[in-house]
């Protein structure tokens, strides 16, 4: 464990001075900061603007620094040959490559934290005003609004730990570049996995291989919809434990599973 | 053989790099090397030549295409043989947010080293290597020479038994290079292995007692550098900076042969008497007398002789 640990320790640190993902956290906080203004556009949908903008920044903002730090970690190590000295030290593969992907993820939850952090602020200043009845509308029930928010960004926290996991794995198999088209790629397709899912039901009178086809899409893409529970916030239902750990639990078994694959490639790769 | 311990052996270690498209680069090729125990072992030769390569393989951080070996016994790699040896690649690079004793901590850490033998360790290499004044200073602010001074802490924290140096005095000034080659001297005094891998022949020729010259990717010679550099036969020389015209036709007289390397004349005689003699007759006649002795060659004669005046950069199959 020691390994994993100092490498990730180190792995944070450098993460944290990389210009560009600040660049993006600094420009995520302005925009989740500034969201309350974004209500002002839509007359008697503000909340929704408010959690459209707010949750929805968190998100996209939170996956572009995972794709973004995950597809550079292990490549800039080789690059800059600081991998040299570390593999040939009591350093498995495997400790080094959970090393580098714990490290980025504690970057991320950090950064994910942050921007939590701003927009609980602003949703805990705007969000009294959406109890009273408007003109534009009823009163919203917020019984259950606050918790669903805090449950939406720990939800965040582990769809963006799978987006990690498969950037990290894709930059051990393919150039960081092809990396990051392939995660994007995974995450907006993952969007829509339900979609393929029933797109495979017998009932939509598609070919049996065609149904094999999408069905076998369908299991193999992560649902990443699942990690997005914006609906439930605006109307206010209860997002119940049973679903969230449901989910994570699932993230965290696709996460492994990527992780065993990215060490089967990292293991024969040469540095 | 038997009987004397190997830190490192390996037999037909071949590495070809498949570039795609068909092309392929030979890395090294059937490459057998004995390192004994205690000796600092030198391999020489041009870029590209592999050095580097042979380096990454017995280390495990990239894979033979066939062939193998053994590190202090274990397997190419293994995390065993690890734990003890210490690795300083060329131009070495580290993270850059910290100073050198959170740098060796870290290293230390992977050891599984803690508490205060680590950090009397640390401070302890960090005075060796000259780096102790500026231990606050981040690796961002380094100099080439830092950074390689740090390199040599990084490769002694764990007092290895065996160490890789991948050349150990590049980008070093003159006293920081003499320092690191007093370095070299004392572990191997200490009892350790230590693998050297340069280009620079006037470094490597006083400090290795075995060396070994790569071409191609291939071994084409080595040795004791005492067998390596002995002269042809039993042979003497008396060497002479700008002999006048008359010393000159003296020492063409006695002498078996009369080579010139730039400004120095050296005669080279079959038996040790005369070349005594010539040596005392160019005192006498108020010669600038530099050298006598048993004919000794240059590492760097050694190595054009092996590797030829050319020598590409890489060989493409």
């Amino acid at each position: 464990m020691r390994p994993i640990y100092r490498v990730a320790r180190a792995t944070f640190w450098e993460s944290w001075r990389r210009r560009f993902l600040n660049g993006i956290l600094v420009f995520a906080i302005l925009i989740i900061g500034s969201s309350w203004v974004f209500t002002y556009l839509q007359p008697g949908a503000e909340l929704k603007m408010l959690i459209d903008v707010g949750l929805g920044s968190i998100r996209f903002f939170g996956m572009l620094i995972a794709v973004f730090l995950g597809t550079r970690l292990i490549p800039d190590e080789i690059e800059k040959r600081t991998i040299y000295t570390l593999l040939s030290k009591p350093v498995t593969r495997t400790q080094f490559l959970l090393g580098k992907f714990f490290g980025g993820l504690t970057t991320v939850i950090s950064n994910v934290l942050l921007m939590g952090i701003t927009f609980y602020i602003v949703f805990a200043i705007k969000a009294p005003q959406f109890a009273q009845p408007t003109e534009e509308g009823p009163a919203y029930s917020m019984e259950f609004m606050y918790a669903n928010v805090a449950k939406a960004i720990l939800l965040s926290f582990f769809e963006l730990a799978v987006v990690m996991g498969i950037a990290v794995v894709a930059s051990v198999i393919f150039s960081w570049i092809l990396a990051a088209i392939f995660t994007f790629f995974v995450y907006f397709v993952g969007q829509m996995s339900e979609f393929f899912g029933h797109l495979a039901d017998p009932d939509t009178g598609a070919s049996p291989i065609a149904r094999y086809v999408l069905g076998t899409v369908y299991r193999i893409l992560p649902h990443f919809e699942k990690f997005d529970v914006r609906e439930a916030i605006l109307t206010d239902v209860p997002v119940v434990w049973k679903y969230v750990g449901t989910t994570i639990g699932m993230g965290a078994i696709y996460v492994t599973i990527v992780l065993a694959l990215g060490y089967l490639f990292f293991s024969q790769r040469e540095v | 053989m038997a009987d004397i311990a190997l830190a490192i052996r390996t037999e037909n270690l071949t590495k070809i790099y498949y570039l795609g498209w068909g092309r392929r680069q030979v890395g090294v090729r059937d490459l057998s090397l004995a390192v004994e125990e205690g000796q600092i072992y030198g391999l020489v030769g041009p870029n590209g030549s592999g050095k580097t390569t042979t380096l990454k393989l017995l280390l495990g951080l990239i894979f033979p295409t066939s062939g193998g070996g053994e590190v202090l016994g274990e397997p190419l790699g293994s995390p065993r043989c690890k734990q003890r040896v210490g690795y300083l690649p060329e131009g070495p690079y580290f993270y850059e947010h910290l100073n050198a004793p959170e740098l060796l901590r870290m290293y230390g850490n992977l050891f599984g080293m803690s508490g205060k033998h680590l950090e009397t360790r640390i401070q302890e290499l960090l005075e060796l290597v000259g780096m102790w004044s500026r231990r606050d200073m981040r690796v961002m602010n380094y100099s080439r020479g830092m950074r390689q001074r740090v390199g040599v802490a990084q490769a002694l924290i764990n007092d290895p038994d065996l160490l890789f140096f991948d050349e150990p005095t590049a980008g070093l000034d003159p006293i920081g290079a003499k320092d690191i080659r007093g370095v070299i001297v004392r572990l191997r005094d200490e009892g350790k292995t230590i693998f050297l891998c340069s280009h620079l022949l006037k470094e490597m020729e006083p400090l290795c007692d075995n060396i070994a010259i790569l071409d191609r990717g291939q071994k084409v010679t080595q040795g004791s550098v005492t067998e390596l550099l002995a002269g042809e036969g039993h042979q003497y020389r008396v060497e002479i900076r700008n002999p006048d015209e008359e010393l000159l036709g003296k020492l063409q007289e006695r002498s078996d042969e009369i080579v010139w390397v730039d400004e120095i004349c050296r005669a080279v005689f079959s038996e040790r008497q005369p070349a005594m003699d010539a040596a005392a007759m160019v005192e006498d006649d108020g010669g600038y007398l530099l050298d006598v002795g048993p004919d000794r060659r240059t590492l760097e004669e050694v190595f054009i002789e092996a590797v030829g005046e050319v020598s590409p950069d890489a060989t493409d199959l």
